[in-house]
């Protein structure tokens, strides 16, 4: 404590205020050496992406897009899975999980909210597509596409219960309640007579349509169809919870992600909008269950137990927590490994686990980092702030002798 | 005019009471000081009006309404902002980033623009930095960041918890000018302070908080000049 008091010379304010930016420099340059030792390979990358004008971002978008509807046809060689698992299907396996991995990523990488229990949103949607299409169900029957959006609302459903009562916890506590949840869904489903504990449901429904040969066209053994339903259902919500991050409340879960008790007090109400993360991430977590129950065509409960929930949970971690496009190649690729290097598919759990070791000491923030998106919000933060009254009060006044610094000297004359 | 009042205000952290009966008020216009030692109750106070925690009893009123049981994201609209302890900047976000998250609560847009110009004029070191990280800004620059993002909520209000808390001694100074600049334009600050000599020289009035308990109270000036507290909080014998 100083005891000091009086004028301040502004010369030593200034003084201290260069000291501060050396600091703050040396801070900054120690931080992202220490955070990320690779960014300067990714970190190219990532800035010539966004050196990209509007219309070659999208055409760049639209061949990929178009290679990844091509690839179970090309096949292509030192890729595919063959022979040990059909291409077709292995595909279908990287779209169901990056879809989850998208779905996860809005709970864990942009509201922050550590949820160890997702596999329970993807059982509820399974059970849901089963339950309300097979004939081993004595239920109402419905066509199985309409089983996707009432899977969502299901789940969404299953996702508030969970949420409402849960989300006044934080960080550990939540993690272990939802890790409890996940436990609960798949004991009930053992337990409860009418879910059929390890018999289920054969014959779960697929879409409508027969091929010339009078065979359905989505059959349990063809992984083509399934693969683009599933990959144009991920592009429509990838735009989807795209629109929401940029939105409104994709600011209000990053600021709830970086610093809960902060944003309450920026005027946030952080309790919706965890709520909403969780009810939005258990429907596409719904959505992914309902699209591998009609492909599987079978459903009991030897599925969703929670070294499920920690492989769904490793994937967002793998490709970059708060990044969708990471989260979708996060995804992918925890489902491919096994696929494609089966000699070592048994090992899988060890393998994902030194990864991930490996990952947080070389590359904490996942593979593609949430940086980039952030960059794209900072774009916008200044045109939303500045153009509220269409003006541009930014520039008015020079920064070194602003009139705050003014005030500053002429109080420190005054006392 | 009472703007904020506190009515025999308790707070407990489970079964350990932090706050006991609390009560003083906050006129439009003041600068108005709490000091105390570590442990004291300041940050539960301040958490307590800016509602991230719930009295266990007593009443909070602000601007005439009853604030008692509301959410804290609400309280904000109503005009009451906090720069938090430990500056509570959002890291990951730039200063504008961070600025921007200011307005959240707002409705009336067309303020803004003109709270942004403000923000920029008291510290132009935010206009110079704005696309850099909050977690990258050094101690000084994260403070005034968290000072700028609370006065874009545009409060009656601003609630400072440690606005001096690890900083250079040449940068405190700067930083109660500042605060004095702010209310000048017609806001009201309560601020929490350790450093109590600095606090007290600024503030129209002062309470000492001890142990949960509001022991003295009266004027900067008085305070200043009492020989408990001189021997208690300004380091003199």
């Amino acid at each position: 404590m100083s005891m000091t008091d009086g004028p301040t010379p502004m010369q030593t304010v200034a003084a201290e205020q260069a000291a501060e930016d050396r600091e703050a420099s040396l801070k900054a340059a120690g931080r992202s050496d220490h955070r990320q030792p690779g960014k300067r390979r990714f970190g190219n990358l990532s800035d010539r992406w966004q050196a990209l004008s509007r219309q070659q971002q999208w055409g760049f978008l639209v061949i990929v897009v178009v290679l990844a509807y091509l690839l179970p046809l090309i096949n292509p060689p030192i890729i595919t899975t063959e022979p040990g698992n059909n291409f077709a299907l292995a595909c279908f396996d990287m779209a169901r999980f990056a879809l989850i991995a998208v779905g996860l990523n809005v709970v864990v990488g942009y509201a922050g909210l550590l949820d160890l229990g997702y596999v329970a949103f993807f059982a509820v949607g399974s059970y849901c597509a089963a339950m309300l299409t097979s004939p081993d169900s004595p239920y109402l029957h419905i066509p199985y596409l309409w089983t996707l959006p009432v899977a969502m609302a299901v789940t969404m459903f299953f996702g508030v219960m969970l949420g409402v009562p849960t989300l006044r916890l934080r960080g550990d506590y939540l993690a272990i309640v939802t890790l409890g949840f996940g436990e609960i869904v798949r004991i009930l489903a053992t337990i409860i007579p009418a879910m059929k504990g390890q018999v289920g449901f054969q014959n779960v429904g697929h879409p409508p349509g027969t091929a010339v040969d009078g065979t359905p066209i989505f059959s349990n053994s063809n992984g083509v169809p399934w693969y683009w339903l599933t990959l144009t259902i991920i592009i429509i919500v990838t735009l989807l919870v795209g629109n929401l991050e940029r939105s409104r409340v994709g600011r209000a879960w990053i600021a709830i992600r970086e610093d809960e008790d902060a944003a309450e007090i920026m005027g946030v109400p952080t309790f919706k909008y965890k709520v909403w993360a969780f009810a939005i991430g258990a429907a596409i977590g719904g959505l992914s269950g309902a699209l591998f129950a009609g492909q599987v065509g079978f459903v009991n409960n030897q599925k969703f137990d929670v070294t499920t929930s920690i492989l769904f949970l490793a994937a967002v971690v793998l490709g970059g927590a708060g990044n969708k496009v990471g989260a979708i190649l996060g995804g992918a690729l925890v489902s491919y490994i096994p696929l494609r290097f089966t000699a070592i598919a048994e090992y899988k759990y060890l393998i994902f686990g030194v990864a991930l070791v490996l990952i947080m000491i070389f590359r904490s923030q996942g593979l593609l980092p949430a940086r980039q998106r952030l960059l794209a919000y900072g774009r916008t933060a200044m045109n939303q702030i500045t153009s509220r009254n269409g003006k541009e009060p930014t520039d008015k006044d020079n920064p070194s002798a602003g009139p705050g610094a003014r005030a500053v000297r002429q109080k420190g004359a005054e006392a | 005019m009472t703007l904020l009042e506190l009515d025999g205000v308790s707070v407990h952290y489970g079964r350990i009471q932090a706050l006991r009966d609390i009560s003083f008020t906050v006129n439009e216009g003041e600068v108005v000081a709490l000091i105390g030692a570590n442990g004291a109750g300041k940050t539960t106070t301040m958490r307590t009006i800016s509602g991230l925690l719930n009295c266990s009893e007593g009443k909070i009123t602000f601007a005439g309404q009853d604030i008692t049981k509301m959410k804290a994201h609400i309280r904000v609209v109503h005009g009451i902002s906090q720069a938090p302890e430990g500056r509570g900047i959002f890291p990951g976000m730039t200063v504008m980033e961070n600025l921007d998250m200011g307005t959240f609560g707002r409705k009336d847009r067309s303020g803004v623009a003109k709270d942004l110009e403000r923000v920029f004029d008291l510290f132009p070191r935010l206009k110079e930095r704005e696309k850099q990280y909050g977690g990258t800004m050094s101690g000084g620059e994260q403070q005034m960041l968290a000072i700028g993002r609370a006065l874009m909520s545009n409060p009656k209000l601003l609630l400072l918890d440690e606005p001096s808390m690890g900083l250079a001694p040449q940068f405190i100074r700067q930083i109660f000018k500042i605060i004095k600049e702010i209310n000048n334009q017609g806001t009201t600050v309560l601020m929490v302070e350790q450093n109590a000599n600095q606090a007290l020289a600024g503030a129209h009035r002062a309470f000492v908080l001890e142990t949960g308990e509001i022991t003295h109270s009266g004027t900067g000036k008085q305070l200043l000049e009492d020989p408990s507290i001189k021997e208690a909080y300004l380091g003199v014998g």
